[in-house]
């Protein structure tokens, strides 16, 4: 023990950043172990859900991760489907990212259903009816395009260097990539969408029941996994004092984010229009204005998702001077990222807040329904959150995700400013 | 088809005798190889989309089988709250997991009236369709049901039912006392394990126990679910919605009823007779 702690000590003073870094993560992953542990022995009960609000915050967790997940998709079907070649040194990262995104959904899919010794009964008694037995199936074998994605980048790491097998796999593996990422290209506009239809196909909620809500979701999910994927590249090159990609690859998820943003926006912006502006059906506007009244949802529809989640950042990638700023672009992904985990929190509540109406009288005879998450939850939610960011830290450290990754130098008693080394200065001609 | 090629050539002198012929191997060809596939296809289309499950399973048509259904008259109903307590002792659930439940609501006249409810057992019911491991399902006799050994717990079913109808065993429950038992009866079935939905099954048990020994839901109570045997003002009635002879169906050919939220098109097979005041 106490040698640990002098271990620990010592790896504190020679790398103060990078150990209080992991120490948190670990301090993370271990309340989020022992949160899990807890909730299989006690059972859901730990929870604050209801037979009123069955779902919460781990459904929140699980919609984001896959949302955010989005970026292995779109540039491996950039790369290997549309022939991009320069996002190659972008697409394995979005890769490992997918894969721990789409691992964390699993994790806490696997935690909230009630018999999670019975995680693999969709496989064995289909429901083609069910929207969630299609996103059971499509997860289940996305997750494994992933993994036949991801095993090349860890063959060609330098632990694997020695043996030659390794390489002849990864090799095989490479030339199948291109039906490997159109099978996943399939996956993904199936289940991405089938998320939305979760809470879009449910006639009696009339707060879901929307025909948008599933590319609602595809497009939210293709604006936000590029960005978290670009995100995390940026701060990993800023930690690392690195170029992880080229500026010009940078530059073009940028664009292709905030033009994503935007489609997502027009369709947000009608779906609310023809919804709420337009129209003024009972129990929708009801229900909208008992969320109004009651929650923070119309703020954080407006300034979180909209503002922030999708017309700011579209801005910051679309307007060439503002994307050249790195720290604006960071911001930029930061906002589409939160933006979508909102819309995922939002689109969750707000359904179950608005109570059923099966009554035939005219009372209200249903309240409100009310929903916040207990310890447990969070310390769960915060133990996958941990887990991602441990197996990025890891990953960067160990896997050659970012092949074309530069050190940066810098030209120390440099009389004139050099261009060339500074990070991220936009060197690609105009309007790339 | 043939023919119409034929004349076609014929009239417009374009078509030679080689190009009907290959034409029509052609069309032939085309419809064998269509019938071939279409075969298979069908059964595959069929098996997806769920047509020709149970239901062809059966030697008797759906028509002609008992469809079993329940009528509530709410001009009777007191809000006694008996029903809700048999259901529960019978069927082994607690309060917070009611199977059937009371409320009270209001006519647009200002008379108060009480409803209870119990599963509505939809012939379009989503919480079947929802189910991702066809965990609930409809019986050929309109049953809704479930296998409690199949359900994962997702709780998609309770998400997606539009009368709020199903309960989530939060916890085990283990040993702990029906707080109505026995005054309200003994329990018949088994309780069910933590981390699974539960659901009113119209007292199946009985139903096929009683069927087996040759009675008549509905008529006689040891086939009928207990909510209907206790009630002291005779709301509610069960039977044979499919039998125009049963009590249900007269009830339904002399009465005007209504079913609740029939705009979602569920088509639920529980119907209730409108309290004074009420028009629907």
């Amino acid at each position: 023990m106490i040698a640990m702690i002098s271990t620990a000590a010592m790896a504190v003073r020679r790398k103060p950043v990078l150990s209080l870094w992991m120490m948190l993560l670990l301090a993370m992953v271990t309340v989020g172990a022992v949160s899990i542990v807890f909730v299989l022995v006690e059972g859901l009960k730990v929870t604050n859900l209801t037979n009123a609000l069955p779902w919460g915050l781990w459904i929140t967790v699980d919609l984001s991760a896959i949302g955010l997940g989005a970026g292995a998709f779109t540039l491996s079907a950039a790369v290997y489907i549309f022939g991009l070649k320069k996002y190659e040194a972008i697409a394995r990262a979005a890769v490992f990212i997918g894969l721990l995104g789409y691992s964390s959904a699993m994790l806490a899919l696997f935690v909230d259903i009630g018999r999670p010794d019975r995680f693999y009964h969709p496989v064995l008694y289909w429901n083609p009816h069910s929207v969630l037995w299609e996103i059971t199936m499509c997860v289940i074998l996305y997750t494994t395009v992933l993994l036949l994605e991801f095993i090349p980048i860890v063959l060609e790491s330098r632990f694997f260097a020695r043996y030659g097998w390794a390489h002849t796999v990864a090799h095989l593996l490479h030339r199948v990539m291109p039906v490997v990422a159109l099978a996943g290209l399939g996956l993904s506009l199936l289940h991405q969408s089938s998320l939305g239809a979760t809470y879009g196909v449910l006639t009696a909620r009339p707060v879901w029941y929307s025909p948008s809500a599933p590319v609602l979701f595809i497009l939210s999910a293709a604006a936000a996994g590029p960005a978290l994927t670009m995100l995390v590249t940026l701060i990993a090159g800023e930690v690392l004092k690195k170029r992880m990609v080229p500026t010009d690859v940078l530059h073009g998820v940028a664009r292709f984010v905030g033009f994503a943003s935007l489609a997502y926006l027009y369709l947000k912006l009608w779906s609310w229009a023809a919804t709420n502006y337009y129209s003024h059906v009972p129990a929708q506007a009801t229900g909208i204005e008992l969320l109004k009244e009651h929650t923070p949802y119309d703020v954080t529809f407006w300034w979180g998702e909209v503002l922030m989640g999708a017309l700011l950042p579209a801005i910051i990638f679309l307007w060439p001077r503002l994307r050249r700023n790195r720290y604006l672009l960071m911001l930029g992904a930061l906002m589409v990222v939160a933006g979508l985990v909102i819309n995922r929190w939002n689109m969750t509540l707000s359904g179950f807040t608005v109570p059923l109406d099966w009554s035939p009288g005219v009372l209200d005879v249903f309240g409100m329904n009310r929903y916040s998450p207990t310890l447990v939850e969070w310390g769960v939610a915060v133990g996958i959150v941990g887990y991602t960011w441990l197996a990025f830290t890891l990953g960067v450290r160990y896997l050659s995700l970012y092949p074309q990754a530069v050190r940066l130098v810098r030209t120390r008693p440099a009389p004139a400013p050099v261009p060339a080394s500074e990070p991220f200065a936009d060197a690609a001609p105009a309007g790339d | 088809m043939g023919e119409n090629n034929a004349t076609n050539g014929g009239s417009e002198k374009t078509l030679t005798r080689r190009e009907f012929v290959t034409i029509m191997v052609g069309a032939g060809a085309t419809v064998a190889v269509a019938a071939v596939l279409a075969d298979p296809l069908n059964s595959v289309a069929q098996s997806l989309l769920g047509t020709d499950t149970e239901v062809n399973a059966e030697e008797a048509p759906a028509s002609t089988g008992p469809r079993w259904g329940m009528v509530i008259d709410l001009r009777k109903c007191i809000g006694c709250e008996y029903c809700v307590f048999a259901c529960q002792a019978t069927n082994d659930v607690t309060d917070e997991m009611r199977w059937n439940v009371h409320i009270m609501d209001e006519t647009p006249t200002g008379n108060i009236f009480h409803l209870t409810r119990p599963c509505l057992h939809c012939n379009h019911a989503p919480c079947v369709s929802v189910c991702p491991a066809s965990a609930t399902y409809q019986r050929e006799d309109g049953l809704v049901v479930m296998d409690y050994d199949k359900c994962i717990g997702c709780r998609y079913c309770q998400v997606a039912c539009p009368y709020g109808a199903r309960s989530f065993n939060w916890e085990e429950r283990g040993d702990t006392p029906n707080p109505r038992v026995p005054e309200w009866g003994t329990p018949e079935v088994e309780r069910r394990p933590r981390g699974v939905v539960e659901k009113c099954s119209f007292c199946i048990h009985r139903l096929d126990a009683g069927l087996a020994r040759g009675q008549t839901p509905g008529v006689d109570p040891e086939a009928t679910p207990a909510c209907v045997n206790i009630c002291p003002v005779t709301a509610r009635y069960f039977g044979n919605l499919n039998d125009p002879e049963s009590n249900v169906s007269k009830l339904l050919a002399s009465t005007p009823t209504f079913r609740l939220r029939e705009d979602l098109g569920t088509d639920p097979n529980v119907y209730y007779i409108p309290p004074e005041g009420l028009t629907i």
